[in-house]
């Protein structure tokens, strides 16, 4: 039963962003809640989204695109890594993952991150869709609430 | 034909379609489509070695304005065979779309098209055609010439009244438009998406009666749900179907301002606030397993539609209450 225990409860926290206020608000919570207590650690994802190959006239295109989308990345992932160091975190307990993928849902790709690994919470922020905008595009949190398994899920609206 | 053919070969062929008096050394022979705007009527076009005369450029309405031309689209012969084919030639544009105030990114993909065009080659409710590379490897799109009027005129010239036409009519529209679903099922289940369902993009072919899906070179950047934008489409042509055309609500206030005043936010279109998606309020004798699946597509729906199977389900247990 521990050994159970302690393969679903941890302290190893998978934190999915973009560059939105909500995954902001979402890191700020993460630290409040987690900085500076012992044994808590957090990988900031972020999974990059290729677009279909349809979306480019030629291939440099895409490469263009990916490099630049990487940097932006890069950069609003430090961004969040220092408000959790700036929150307690320790240096070693702050990693960042940027896995490209191709994602027909984002939440169904940041749940096969989940799956890898052996995260005890999965922590989103909340978009704040509108109605019609939920029903043309879907919500990555709601599919994340309804699909999550072994883990605990942090919705920060 | 596999080699080029010469000047003299590809003006007897197009002799019966050209001015009289034309001369070979007259035609302007085109192997590079890149600049669709030099290809002008009367002008060859030769993909892999095949020539066709470009007979004019296509007009077609889109989002709201009337008879943009589509430079890129040209209606042709082809000279081999004296067949009417419409020509797509390379254009790759994005652009911002918005839908009921919602931004999206759409973009157009030759590349796409070529791909379901090979994927639908002899599915009865997809236009057909092939791909041909011009000499600077420009994906052009050759398709079959579907003669037969738009779905949405087709509903549109009826000369019925809505009840007769939904008891007589509507099962028989609904039967094919069941299959169009089916077959854009059969593009999600092999990861591809129509990209621009509209009404007027369902043709109903004279020769065949067959209802088939034209124009599928748009695409949009998906966020979470890949196929929520087609889904959305779908939806939109099955209440234009049962409504027998868009229930307005400027139109309803006109006609019957008592019941509008019954009317809900809810009760309207989930994108298009204007659009009237429980039509049960207008139209009483429309079945409730019917209406539901109009709900779904409105502002007071509580869930969504995924994917099509799920559309798929509850329209076939729907069909058998239209009586």
């Amino acid at each position: 039963m521990a050994n159970r225990l302690e393969l679903h409860f941890n302290r190893n926290v998978l934190l999915a962003v973009d560059d939105s206020e909500n995954a902001r608000r979402a890191v700020a919570y993460a630290g409040y809640m987690l900085g500076g207590v012992p044994g808590a650690s957090v990988t900031l994802l972020h999974v990059i989204s290729e677009p279909d190959e349809d979306y480019f006239g030629r291939t440099e295109e895409k490469q263009a695109w990916l490099e630049q989308y990487q940097r932006r990345v890069d950069a609003f992932l430090e961004q969040y890594r220092r408000m959790l160091l700036d929150a307690g975190f320790p240096a070693e307990a702050v990693k960042t993952r940027t896995p490209r993928r191709t994602c027909p849902s984002i939440a169904e790709c940041i749940l096969a991150e989940l799956d890898r690994t052996r995260y005890g919470t999965l922590v989103v922020g909340r978009q704040g869709l509108t109605r019609k905008e939920e029903f043309l595009f879907g919500s990555v949190s709601s599919r994340i609430v309804g699909h999550a398994r072994h883990c605990a899920v942090w919705v920060v609206a | 034909m596999e080699s080029m053919p010469s000047r003299v070969q590809i003006h007897q062929l197009a002799a019966r379609w050209l001015a009289e008096g034309s001369r070979p050394q007259d035609l302007r022979i085109h192997t590079d489509t890149s600049d669709f705007f030099a290809l002008d009527a009367g002008d060859i076009m030769v993909l892999e070695g095949r020539p066709y005369l470009i007979r004019n450029s296509i007009r077609e309405g889109r989002f709201g304005l009337e008879d943009e031309i589509k430079h890129w689209v040209k209606r042709s012969v082809d000279l081999e065979t004296g067949a009417m084919r419409i020509i797509k030639l390379v254009f790759y544009e994005r652009f911002t779309a918005t839908i009921g105030g919602i931004e999206f990114e759409c973009f157009r993909s030759p590349r796409k098209e070529a791909r379901i065009l090979d994927l639908v080659n002899d599915h009865p409710h997809f236009m057909h055609g092939r791909s041909a590379a011009d000499e600077k490897g420009n994906i052009v799109r050759v398709l079959e010439y579907i003669s037969g009027s738009s779905l949405a005129a087709h509903v549109a010239d009826l000369e019925q009244s809505h009840e007769p036409y939904f008891y007589s009519t509507l099962p028989g529209i609904l039967e094919n438009y069941l299959r169009c679903i089916e077959a854009i099922r059969f593009l999600h289940d092999h990861g591809e998406k129509h990209g621009d369902i509209r009404r007027d993009h369902i043709l109903i072919d004279s020769d065949s009666g067959q209802y088939r899906w034209i124009d599928f070179d748009y695409n949009y950047r998906h966020r979470e749900n890949i196929y929520g934008y087609d889904l959305f489409g779908l939806g939109n042509v099955l209440i234009y179907l049962v409504g027998k055309g868009d229930v307005l609500l400027p139109d309803l206030r006109l006609r019957d301002p008592a019941l509008v005043s019954r009317l809900t936010d809810g009760d309207m279109n989930i994108v298009f606030h204007n659009r009237l998606a429980n039509l049960k309020k207008v139209y009483a004798y429309i079945p409730d397993s019917l209406n539901r699946i109009l709900l779904h597509f409105s502002r007071g729906a509580n869930w969504f539609y995924e994917e099509t199977p799920q559309l798929l389900q509850d329209l076939h247990e729907a069909r058998a209450d239209i009586r």
